[in-house]
């Protein structure tokens, strides 16, 4: 069996997880304090829009949004830079190597498991919280079947970034200035902190052929989105589909070829 | 006997950037292509047969780290050929990670927050070890040491010895052909030492794996390797069995003697005396070393019974320490 060896890593992932139960009281706590930030930040813009909807969006909207991505973000977000880059300076990295398994999977399969646990253990609460305070505000029906596949694509495209960063620290050698940079364009340009109908149109359109938007955005529009047409299903699904092609080949060829690079001239 | 390990005229070269003094040179540097060769490795050969340990020993900074990492395949060779099992170890990393355990003094490839249970049950879907296997060799980990204690402990709570040892069992768990040991001994306490020595001098007779051990610490030298392979600013210096390397510079030993009187005056006269033999004096001993070569212990012993009143003597022969002190600071005439 093929997949048991990644299974495996999954497995340890969870445990290892669920061994700093601490940890996720903090998550929760920094979370509520983010999002009475937020809250208190758009009531403010909506007070001054002098509107009840502001680019297509209500207060209520907007809140829910904002509310799942960060939702979204604690369970996505795998620092893997921070991973790939501190094992390169304290040169743990060759032990890692020397795993019989491609180092692009054996970190994925690694974080895999602490995906599932926090998906279960943050993520879920969240989402029916939110479910049940806003009474009917998110559909349920097939759109949830759309979001969940949208949300697997949404970790692939997002992992494949964070490695292509992390590459970059076998060159740089130094993590925390890339590491803050990646952050603040990826959250931006997915619309994970402004929701995309707020953005200027230039941008907007520009944004759209990024591949950031497939993270956040696509998920949250496919599951918001009461009822899609058939097109606007597709057409993400595709584009996310196609991003999740190209960065994953991008990452894999930049890696192999940054692997030889230190190899040849050492590091 | 058939060879595991084939290295032949191996040397590798880094890129190294010339680093500038001061703020103004830091700035040169960002643009600087101002690159230098270093030749951390300088054609080395050697051929390592299936079951030897091998001392691999230098002193810091001689090449042993790199000559490591490119026969587990994280380096490539700048020039030469090397043949780990008959594979080339950076064509076919994921094939000869497979082959090989390795041990890193300072760093753990235990999963810091699992109970080293996990890591092993990690370890053998990731190798995918049969059933049988794991079990057997759980069994030959258990009559070698107590291991129920550490099996159930996170490995964060472990102290540097239980880790190390560990990691050790870590790295045998796969049955590999090669294990490379790097500095497994670093910062252990005496009876750890020891206990680590038995453990691996156990696992290479049990398995016949090749093992190849680089240490500072003769100890572990004299107690495990049969053959020591020195290298110095990436060149080989030496390349035989432990017990050649004692005549290496002639035979030497030391005659320690204790004599009434101040030991520093003594010994400088005993110098005038003996002037072909160097003579040192401590708080307790005057050390005479004697190449035996040109004279016998024991006529200098009569020739200094004559006018010294010894009370009393002591023979020592080199240690191994002190022979490869010697090969470091004078290389091999």
């Amino acid at each position: 069996m093929k997949l048991k060896k990644y299974l495996a890593l999954t497995r340890a992932g969870i445990i290892e997880t669920l061994q700093f139960r601490l940890s996720f009281v903090v998550m929760v706590i920094g979370n509520l304090l983010y999002l009475i930030v937020v809250y208190f930040l758009w009531d403010a813009i909506y007070e001054s829009a002098g509107t009840d909807v502001v680019n297509g969006m209500t207060f209520s909207d907007t809140l829910i949004y904002l509310v799942l991505a960060t939702a979204l973000f604690n369970f996505m977000e795998m620092y893997a830079v921070w991973e790939i880059g501190r094992s390169i300076q304290s040169g743990k990295i060759v032990l890692d190597l020397l795993k019989p398994m491609e180092y692009r999977k054996y970190l994925f399969w690694s974080f895999s498991g602490s995906f599932i646990a926090k998906f279960l253990l943050t993520f879920l609460p969240t989402f029916i919280a939110v479910a049940i305070v806003t009474n009917g505000a998110i559909p349920f029906g097939i759109n949830l079947l759309y979001f969940v596949l949208s949300v697997v694509m949404a970790v692939s495209i997002n992992y494949s970034i964070d490695f292509i960063v992390g590459t970059i620290c076998l060159y740089t050698e130094s993590i925390w200035g890339i590491n803050i940079m990646k952050q603040v364009i990826v959250l931006l340009l997915s619309g994970a902190t402004i929701p995309l109908a707020f953005f200027p149109d230039n941008l907007r359109t520009v944004v759209n052929y990024l591949p950031f938007q497939s993270i956040y955005n696509a998920p949250l529009t496919l599951l918001l989105d009461g009822a899609p047409t058939a097109e606007t299903v597709l057409t993400t699904l595709g584009t996310q589909l196609i991003w999740c092609i190209i960065m994953m080949i991008i990452s894999k060829l930049f890696w192999k070829v940054s692997l030889r690079q230190i190899t040849v001239n050492g590091g | 006997m058939s060879a595991i390990i084939e290295i032949k005229n191996v040397s590798k070269e880094f890129k190294v950037l010339n680093r500038h003094e001061g703020l103004k040179g830091s700035l040169k540097d960002l643009f600087s292509r101002d690159y230098k060769t270093v030749r951390a490795v300088d054609n080395i050969s050697m051929t390592i047969e299936q079951g030897e340990i091998v001392g691999y020993l230098g002193p810091n900074g001689a090449g042993k780290s790199t000559t490591i990492k490119m026969m587990t395949g994280v380096l490539e060779p700048t020039s030469g050929e090397i043949l780990v099992g008959g594979n080339v170890p950076y064509n076919n990393r994921s094939k000869n990670a497979q082959e090989i355990g390795v041990v890193f003094g300072q760093r753990s490839q235990l999963w810091w927050a699992l109970p080293l249970v996990e890591s092993f049950k990690l370890l053998k879907d990731i190798y995918r070890i049969s059933d049988e296997k794991y079990d057997s060799i759980l069994e030959l980990y258990r009559s070698l040491v107590d291991i129920e204690p550490l099996l159930h402990k996170p490995v964060r709570q472990m102290s540097l010895g239980q880790r190390t040892l560990s990691d050790i069992l870590a790295a045998f768990l796969h049955d590999p052909k090669i294990v490379f040991l790097d500095e497994p001994t670093i910062g252990l306490d005496v009876s750890m030492k020891a206990k680590i020595r038995t453990l691996i001098h156990a696992l290479n007779k049990e398995k016949n794996t090749t093992v190849i051990l680089t240490t500072h610490d003769m100890g572990d030298v004299d107690a495990l390797c049969k053959r020591i392979v020195i290298i110095d600013k990436g060149k080989m210096l030496y390349d035989n069995d432990i017990e050649h390397l004692k005549g290496f510079f002639g035979s030497y030993r030391t005659l320690k003697l204790r004599i009434d009187g101040d030991l520093k005056k003594q010994a400088d006269q005993i110098q005038k005396e003996l002037p072909e033999f160097s003579v040192s004096a401590d708080d307790e001993w005057i050390s005479v070393l004697i190449d035996e070569e040109k004279a016998k212990v024991i006529d200098v012993l009569g020739k200094l019974q004559h006018s010294y009143n010894i009370r009393d003597m002591q023979l020592e022969e080199i240690s191994t320490e002190e022979v490869i002190k010697k090969i470091y600071e004078e290389g091999v005439k």
